[in-house]
């Protein structure tokens, strides 16, 4: 019984977590190289109601996921526009595109499947790997799970190779650390950028569409319940490092989780507070009483090339 | 070496003036119609969707003052957005702050406030709500000063707490929620007495229109007054431009973080409790939902002046009442308001490169 | 054929000209000087070569074929290389990793960088570890970086945005060395510099700027160093005194002071007693070390040292911005030791900082706001600003001290870097009480007209009784003002000189560590 339930807690706390991992991962590639994308979560809500859509037209999800990525990149070209070449404040940019988000997904919505929202959409299957249902306890939870979960793993794993192993990665880290430095050892600073802002759209639109057509097969109204924000403060949480952030994913996807399991388990906790948990965590975090990082010198701040 | 010349930075900055106003006028022109382009091409009547939203707006004595009364926690949200970003911090926490201020509100105006004499019935509780979003705004700016955490961070998951705690308090019987009747059993608060409620300014023609609208515009003239010509102001600004220069010149630079995001908080937490206190009536678990980032707009669109958050203010409350009665009689999803909203934002931000030279963080 | 033939060269900042009509060639193999004061347009010019700034008129080439570098990936590409004024190295990246930003292919190849650093090391003897990280590395080692980066990939012209300035003399050597090897292998170097020592030792040829302007070109063999300053700063040296020595730094030639220049005999009583001063950073290593000293009323004491040996440290502790880790600082009898900022000004501290713009001025604000920082409350009623009084008042310092401004209302930031500093001196002169006087680099950057209206203030301040140290790496300038000078190195006072008895070579042995008196 206990067993069953801890399955299942570790499933939900993976499943939940996977959108967090792929929009943090991509997020922290973009603010190493000086970028924060406060509109993350738009770009994911804007993906899971496109993937939805897409998929309920053409009645294939992975059609449905390459929408959403598309769309979501989009915003992210948008936002690296405003923030790299017009050089706006980006956080602000970032909260008006959260709104825009949620205004026109909420329109679109209504207005395209208002009549029919209980109907389900086509979503993927859960692979059901038998040589990892082996393992005691949580293989079962590994094991039922859609291919974009271990999808969101990999991109942990390759977003960590191109810091550390190419020179693209060198030039994202230099370009958030000492934008003048890299300037002037010839690196574009814009280029650098945008193409940070661009991977953060591409993840964000993976975890994005992982909601509404691997995870829930349906849209509801905000339904990323601000993940996005979640996942900024996944990255600082991480310390903006790869393997750091997929830990701080984690713990927020478990604790999120945590509000199924303690019902379950019959704890006398409200649910409330447990919905609370993983800010309180993120808010201990940066303040700094969880170990000290630092974050890149450039964040935020606009490049302007000068003497 | 950077050249800097005197004459030109004033050239330019002086031609430069009516484009600060120029620009969120142009920019809300645009966004509106691009919000009618919407209406029209859901096949919608335009025409129709358009009076509903005016009568929505200022169709009746009742309109008008249900409109007014949005725009002024609005224009408190919006204060203290001007008031934080005048010493250079940046509260987007507003609706937490709201959240705060109206759950501690209710609190008191269900919990001893109400015997008060009647002057006292109401004040106590605005001024606990204040305190309430006082405190969560200045925990913020604690933690920026002690611990140099980013306030624009500090005060969205501070957010993200504060809604949770008023779901928690509507939900649980020992805190605000009211008993289970036949009539009702939603997770929400008893009716607040109604000595606690704001007097009405005029009873008479059935317009909603409360004094809060009074405290909104002292509120308006002393931010005003303290931003501008007084020396906390300069102090705020000197703080915000410049922590060490500051610091060397005798001033206390993480007492005034803290009073700013104090302030900003409490601002905020006044409008929470005035829309409760005047509006709602009792607690919902989603009553601030909305309003904080509406307000942080308001506060944005002023470009820091206390006159300009009074006319976004009005703005955006008499857009909110008009998108809804235009989603009750037209069928317009009331979501087209915050496509409009966004537009604003993203095309104001935007367009900071032509109003401000200067690199804004 | 010369490399690089600069044709009309213009360049303009809004409405100021930063560089007006410049045609200069610059041959192969040789070390081409630029000479001027600050704000000539010296680093514009090396700008305009690196392409971080566009001409405005006027045209470039480079070894025969037109040259338009839209940035420095370009210029970098056409075998262009900089050094600048401020080191571009990414402070948390290894040496390695520096090396190979923007050069390096697709996936990173550390092995081969390190192969070319060693061959470098070979041929010039610059040797670095390519593991350890810049932010651990002292000046000199993070220069021999730069200079490794650029010669890289085996560059035609080599740019040296004023190199000197944070060196010690036995780096400078070094690098003056280097300069000469460079060119000895057929590629031109370009070296900015306002030190005519310099130049004698390294130069080909040089080129004076004044104003945006070439006011010569002179083969250095056989040239005259004084038509040289002459036409640098646009009058006579003579009339110019221990002013303009100190300006140019004419290496070996120690003005002779005038009477003028020498303070009373005996000082009086101690206004300044520093005792076992010990500061470590927040990693625990310690920038001052037992450091003690006196300055009494009516003295200027000097503090020579190379850059990094606790000067900065000792700046911010004296003005309340940093607490020491252990020792006493008194002022006048009262303890200020570890004190707020406010309280040491209570005590009659006044501070001209290092770092002006960090440090004593808010260049956002308005000049009369910046007068007034540490007095804002003094211009109010009921906490409102009273603006026309603080006006009137701020107009009748500046007109005091020659703060040139259009209004007291314009920003700090469109003063000029002179006038900023005399509006500095202007507010902590004007302190009450005031009995001590830190004044830190105060002439950094500036030009001469306004040195010498800072030394003549300190000079004044001095006179009406207050103890005055002037912390300084510009030996010319503390042999120039100061009554006495202490010599710090690796953050303690290594000996001291009394006037009269000031020799370069006696104090430049204490600052490298040589020698103790």
């Amino acid at each position: 019984m206990i067993d069953e339930q801890m399955a299942v807690f570790i499933g939900s706390g993976l499943r939940l977590a996977v959108p967090i991992i792929f929009a943090a991962t991509g997020e922290m590639l973009s603010e190493r190289a000086g970028v924060l994308n406060l509109s993350l979560d738009g770009m994911m809500l804007m993906s899971a109601f496109t993937a939805a859509l897409a998929s309920w037209a053409t009645g294939s999800p992975l059609i449905g996921v390459a929408a959403g990525v598309l769309v979501a990149t989009a915003v992210a070209a948008a936002q690296a526009v405003l923030s790299v070449t017009l050089r706006a404040n980006q956080l602000v940019v970032g909260i008006g595109f959260n709104i825009l988000a949620l205004g026109s997904t909420t329109f679109l919505y209504r207005e395209i499947f208002g009549p029919l929202s209980r109907d389900p959409i086509p979503g993927f299957a859960q692979l059901n790997l038998p040589w990892l249902a082996h393992i005691p306890v949580i293989g079962p939870a590994l094991a039922n799970q859609t291919g974009l979960a271990y999808v969101s793993i990999l991109m942990v794993v390759v977003t960590w190779l191109i810091l550390k192993y190419t020179s693209f990665g060198l030039a994202v880290r230099a370009v958030g650390e000492d934008p003048r430095a890299a300037d002037k050892a010839g690196i574009s600073v814009a280029r650098t950028r945008y193409l940070g802002v661009l991977y953060a759209g591409i993840l964000a639109g993976l975890g994005g569409a992982f909601m509404s057509v691997a995870d829930s097969n349906t849209f509801t109204e905000n339904m990323t319940k601000g993940a996005g924000y979640l996942a900024i403060t996944a990255v600082i949480f991480g310390g903006w490092n790869p393997w750091y952030t997929l830990a701080a994913c984690l713990l927020f996807g478990f604790a999120t989780a945590l509000q199924f399991l303690v019902p379950a388990l019959q704890l006398d906790v409200p649910v409330a507070l447990l919905l609370l948990l993983p800010y309180l965590l993120a808010l201990v975090a940066i303040a700094g009483f969880v170990g000290k990082s630092r974050q890149p010198s450039a964040l935020t701040i606009p490049f302007e090339r000068g003497g | 070496m950077v050249m800097k010349n005197p004459k030109l930075a004033q050239g330019t900055r002086r031609k430069l003036v009516p484009l600060q106003v120029l620009v969120p006028i142009v920019s809300t022109v645009i966004a509106l119609g691009i919000g009618l382009l919407i209406i029209a091409a859901t096949g919608a009547s335009v025409v129709e969707a358009i009076e509903a939203f005016w009568d929505g707006m200022a169709g009746s004595d009742f309109n008008i003052g249900a409109s007014i009364n949005r725009a002024i926690s609005l224009a408190l949200v919006g204060l203290g957005f001007i008031f934080a970003s005048r010493a250079n911090l940046t509260n987007v926490g507003g609706e937490g702050q709201i959240a705060m201020g109206g759950m501690f509100a209710t609190a008191a105006a269900l919990h001893g406030a109400g015997g008060l004499p009647l002057g006292l019935a109401f004040i106590v509780p605005l001024a606990v709500g204040t305190v309430a979003g006082a405190v969560w705004g200045g925990l913020a700016g604690f933690l920026k000063a002690a611990r140099g955490t980013n306030e624009v961070i500090s005060t969205l998951l501070l957010s993200f707490i504060a809604l949770p705690l008023v779901y928690w308090s509507v939900e649980s019987f020992h805190l605000l929620r009211k008993p289970i009747s036949d009539v009702s059993s939603l997770p929400e608060s008893a009716e607040i007495p109604d000595s606690t409620k704001l007097p009405l300014l005029f009873p008479d023609n059935g317009s909603p229109l409360h004094i809060g609208l009074l405290i909104a515009a002292i509120a308006v003239v002393v931010v005003w007054l303290v931003l501008k010509h007084s020396t906390l102001g300069l102090r705020l600004r000197a703080v915000g431009l410049n922590a060490t220069a500051s610091r060397r010149a005798g001033m206390r630079t993480s007492f005034y973080v803290i009073l700013a995001m104090t302030v900003s908080g409490g601002l905020g937490g006044l409008g929470g409790a005035i829309m409760i206190l005047g509006q709602q009536l009792y607690l919902t678990s989603d009553f601030s939902s909305g309003y904080g980032f509406d307000g942080l707009v308001v506060g944005l669109l002023s470009r820091g002046s206390a006159v300009g958050v009074v006319i976004g203010a009005l703005l955006f409350g008499f857009l909110r009442s008009g998108s809804i009665n235009m989603e009750i009689s037209a069928h317009v999803p009331s979501a087209v308001v915050l496509i409009c909203q966004g537009l604003i934002v993203i095309v104001i931000a935007g367009s900071a490169i032509l109003t401000n030279r200067k690199v804004t963080r | 054929m010369a490399l690089l033939e600069l044709s009309g060269l213009t360049k303009r900042f809004g409405a100021f000209t930063a560089l007006d009509d410049i045609t200069l060639l610059i041959e192969r193999g040789e070390v081409h000087c630029l000479l001027g004061e600050n704000g000539a347009g010296k680093s514009t010019l090396c700008n305009l070569v690196f392409g971080v700034h566009r001409p405005d008129a006027g045209t470039m080439t480079l070894g025969g074929e037109p040259f338009d570098p839209r940035g420095p990936a370009e210029a970098l590409q056409r075998g262009v290389v900089m050094v600048h004024q401020h080191f571009s190295l990414v402070p948390n990246m290894t040496v390695a990793e520096n090396l190979m930003l923007g050069r390096a292919s697709a996936v990173l190849k550390p092995q081969d960088i390190i192969v070319r650093m060693e061959q470098l090391a070979a041929e010039y003897g610059l040797e670095i570890d390519p593991e350890a990280r810049i932010d651990e590395l002292s000046v000199g080692e993070r220069q021999r970086v730069e200079i490794i980066k650029c010669l890289l990939g085996d560059p035609q012209l080599l740019v040296l945005d004023e190199p000197t300035a944070v060196l010690q003399p036995d780096e400078i050597d070094a690098l003056l060395a280097i300069c000469r090897q460079v060119a000895l292998r057929g590629k031109s170097v370009i070296l900015v510099t306002h030190k005519l020592g310099e130049i004698s030792r390294v130069a080909d040829r040089t080129t004076v700027l004044r104003q945006g302007r070439i006011i010569a070109t002179v083969a250095m063999e056989g040239a005259d160093i004084r038509s040289l300053v002459r036409s640098m700063v646009g009058r006579d040296v003579q009339s110019a005194g221990s002013v303009l020595a100190a300006a140019v730094d004419i290496e070996g030639k120690t003005p002779a002071k005038s009477s003028s220049d020498v303070g009373p005999t005996s000082p009086g009583e101690a206004v300044l007693q520093i005792s076992d001063l010990v500061y470590r950073d927040p990693h625990g290593v310690p920038r001052l070390d037992g450091l003690s000293l006196t300055v009494g009323t009516g003295e200027i004491v000097g503090i020579a040292g190379v850059e990094g040996n606790g000067q900065t440290e000792l700046g911010l502790i004296l003005a309340g911005l940093a607490a020491p880790s252990a020792g006493a600082i008194v002022v006048g009898g009262t303890q200020v030791t570890g004190c707020t900022p406010q309280e040491i000004t209570d005590a009659g501290v006044g501070i001209v900082p290092e770092d002006r713009h960090a440090v004593a001025c808010i260049k956002e604000l308005s000049v009369a706001e910046n007068l007034y920082l540490g007095a804002i409350g003094k211009f109010s009623r009921f906490g409102l600003l009273d603006k026309s009084a603080r006006r009137k008042a701020a107009e009748t310092m500046m007109r005091d001290f020659d703060v040139r401004a259009s209004s007291p209302d314009v920003s700090m930031a469109s003063l000029s870097g002179g006038n900023q500093q005399k509006a500095v001196l202007a507010r902590e002169l004007s302190l009450d009480p005031l009995v001590f006087l830190l004044a830190a680099q105060p002439t950094r950057g500036l030009d001469v007209g306004a040195i010498e209206a800072v030394y003549n203030r300190i000079r004044a301040a001095r006179d009406d009784g207050l103890g005055v140290l002037l912390i300084s790496s510009e030996l010319e300038e503390l042999m120039a003002v100061s009554d006495r000078i202490a010599v710090i190195y690796r953050g303690k006072l290594v000996g001291e000189l009394a006037a009269g008895s000031f020799s370069r070579e006696a104090i430049g042995a204490m600052m490298s560590g040589h020698a103790h008196v």
